[in-house]
């Protein structure tokens, strides 16, 4: 940026020792003081009137200068002055009231303003003026939502089609090759067959394992958002956010825990704490769980690829935008009920200049999300797993004995089918179903892990001739080959470009085939509908209980509880709805 | 000036970006910065740059990851500086 200055002719300028060359005029008021305190400085306290300039000295006093009025006590004629400066300041605050320093300094900035205007010229900076006219369509306040919104379904559409083929590679190596090398080592140690195969097998590598088949679809979701951070973008959809949260009379920094809250509900709620206000806290707090957290991504993929297969991504978009509706649907209940008062106070923000991302900043985004995924599976998702193997293999009644029960007769189907009547209006009122909406409380991923579990079928059974483990290390790297090349293939998905053939239903795996057939019986063979009720379900009930423990951690117990039975009961009621009036209107 | 400042943000009809708004008071954006920092010293604006962090490190890894600070939780949404506007003194809660 070029800068030219021309002073223009010399004015007084106030030194301590030599003639003023600038003088800043502030209003006749304002130096009708000035002039009574820096006479009585000049007269009364000689020494003060030697050390400082006593026109900055006097503007300094009005001001309010802290040490300088310290200073002003201990000097000789100090009293004297400061009874002066008290009257200055008693007739200022009859015209200004307590903005006497807010005066004096915009009369500096004033005057600094106009000399700028007058003197300095600047050349135009190009860069600024291209991030200026992408930001006036960015931020618009009419136009900016819509084009948030596009930017989400890109996230969606991407996250779903192009990870798909990753997807089902993970899928197939942990069926296959996992599952039949673990068998074969047990087999070795002497452990086949039993129960500690029963346990590893559909245990641990069937829950945990279902889990970690949408490992490539989260590091899908976040390199996707990790470009839209690092380019610059997302600063400007929190402000296009900030403005619609505003609309609905939530307090500015709202915004930031909510928008938390899509990735994960825990550190949303504690970021809850930032807003002063209780009110805005605790009403923040409430809406939180409705920003569907990662967790619960997995969730959606499975439903969607398997009853909207056609138009997954478009469906979980459709989920996400719903539990936004949701909250701001409650969010306007609860304002105009419970949380009457407080209002939107405006937030500045400084946007980043628009860059391009870099493959480092990318890369770190994705991998700390990932492995913070993968951390999960492999504890309170490892652990929750082995718990469900227990209930079933936990004889209730028959004949059978543990790990050798029919699963009807085990405890977990025994405590499921407790739960399952209570979704019967909902299509999914199955114990399968009831017994993953329950275990989801530990983590929203572990409903996929129980239901790998429950609908487990061993795809090993099938198999007539023993492979070797080369035969499976080579099958893994001929496999991820494949993948590799059908996710290329699937990125002109994205815009409606289809160079797949269409093979249908050869990527459906049991576990796909097996849900199908349990919602389509529950559903009384209306599973898609069933399927949209369930998915509806897994947005809006509790998140998890690291959530819960965060809620009564910030919100209180009370306002925990109340949460935890209105979002049970909104669940149940939409997820009712939408099963019902689906019904009504002859969809599904 | 300072003043102006401070009205242009209270009457906005929603959230301000500070560029835009040095341009349309046309103020050099040092100069803004400089005012919007007194306004920072008398109460009236509220910075904001890392809260997220900083509650999200309290958790403790309530979310079950090893939590090693402000900075390592992952899903923490790092904004640019921002600033909020507190209600004047005469405008307190009941």
């Amino acid at each position: 940026m070029d800068i030219n200055i021309n002073l223009p002719e010399p004015h007084f300028l106030m030194t301590s020792s030599v003639q003023p060359r600038l003088q800043i005029q502030y209003s006749p008021e304002v130096e009708r003081e000035i002039t009574c305190v820096l006479s009585a400085i000049v007269a009364a306290s000689p020494q003060l009137a030697a050390t400082y300039n006593p026109r900055w000295l006097a503007i300094q006093l009005l001001e309010g200068d802290e040490p300088l009025l310290a200073e002003l006590q201990a000097a000789a004629g100090g009293p004297t002055v400061m009874q002066t400066l008290a009257d200055s300041l008693a007739r200022l605050r009859e015209i200004y009231g307590e903005d006497i320093d807010v005066t004096l300094a915009d009369s500096r900035y004033n005057f600094v303003h106009q000399l700028v205007s007058q003197t300095v010229t600047r050349a135009p900076d190009a860069s600024a003026g291209w991030s200026d006219r992408a930001d006036k369509i960015f931020t618009h306040r009419y136009v900016g939502i819509p084009i948030f919104l596009l930017v989400m379904w890109i996230v969606f559409k991407t996250t779903t089609d192009v990870a798909t083929p990753y997807l089902d590679w993970v899928d197939t190596i942990v069926s296959g090759p996992i599952s039949r090398q673990t068998i074969a080592l047990l087999e070795v140690l002497g452990l086949g067959g039993g129960w500690m195969e029963s346990l590893l097998v559909d245990g641990v590598i069937a829950g945990v394992g279902g889990v970690l088949v949408f490992v490539p679809v989260l590091m899908s979701l976040y390199l996707v958002l990790a470009i839209l951070e690092d380019s610059g973008y997302m600063a400007r959809a929190a402000f296009v956010m900030d403005y619609f949260m505003g609309k609905l009379g939530l307090h500015g920094k709202s915004f930031l825990p909510l928008i938390v809250g899509f990735g994960c509900t825990v550190p949303a709620l504690y970021a809850t704490r930032t807003l002063e206000n209780e009110r805005d806290r605790i009403l923040t707090g409430l809406l939180v769980p409705f920003m569907s957290c990662g967790a619960r991504l997995p969730v959606y993929v499975l439903f969607a690829a398997i009853f909207f297969p056609r138009h997954a991504g478009l469906v979980i978009f459709g989920i996400y935008l719903f539990g936004i509706l949701m909250a701001v649907l409650l969010g306007l209940l609860l304002r105009q009920t419970l949380f009457k008062k407080g209002e939107a106070l405006p937030l500045l923000m400084e946007f980043p200049p628009y860059r391009m991302p870099t493959l480092k900043n990318i890369w770190h985004y994705v991998w700390e999300r990932t492995s913070a995924f993968i951390h999960n599976a492999t504890t309170v998702i490892l652990a929750a797993s082995i718990v469900i193997w227990l209930l079933m293999a936990i004889p209730i009644r028959g004949n059978g004995t543990f790990a050798e029960t029919d699963l009807s007769d085990s405890a977990f189907v025994t405590l499921a089918q407790t739960v399952a009547p209570a979704m019967s209006l909902q299509g999914f009122g199955n114990w399968e179903a009831g017994g993953a909406l329950v275990t989801g409380l530990v983590a929203k991923e572990v409903v996929i892990s129980t239901l790998a579990q429950v609908y487990n079928v061993a795809d090993t059974d099938t198999e007539t001739e023993p492979v070797s483990l080369g035969e499976d290390a080579l099958f893994v790297v001929t496999s991820f080959t494949e993948a590799t090349l059908d996710t290329l293939k699937s990125v002109p998905l994205i815009i409606g470009i289809n160079l797949f053939e269409d093979d249908g239903a050869d990527t459906n795996s049991d576990l796909k085939q097996a849900i199908r057939q349990g919602f389509q019986q529950s559903s009384g063979g209306h599973g898609s509908l069933a399927a949209l009720a369930f998915m509806v379900f897994v947005l809006l009930y509790t998140p998890c209980m690291a959530s819960l423990a965060a809620e009564r951690h910030e919100l209180g117990a009370k306002w925990m509880w109340f949460s935890v039975v209105g979002q049970l009961a909104l669940a149940w009621l939409m997820s009712m709805l939408v099963f019902q009036v689906g019904l009504l209107l002859g969809w599904g | 000036m300072l003043k102006q400042v401070l009205y242009e943000i209270e009457s906005a009809q929603g959230p301000v970006n500070l560029d835009a708004l040095g341009r349309k008071l046309n103020i050099d954006r040092s100069a803004l910065d400089g005012m919007i920092q007194f306004w920072v010293r008398k109460g009236r604006l509220q910075i904001q740059d890392q809260p997220q962090a900083e509650t999200a490190a309290v958790c403790g890894g309530a979310c079950r990851i090893n939590c090693a600070g402000p900075q390592s939780c992952p899903f923490v949404m790092h904004l640019p500086l921002t600033y909020y506007l507190n209600p004047a003194p005469d405008e307190g809660e009941e």
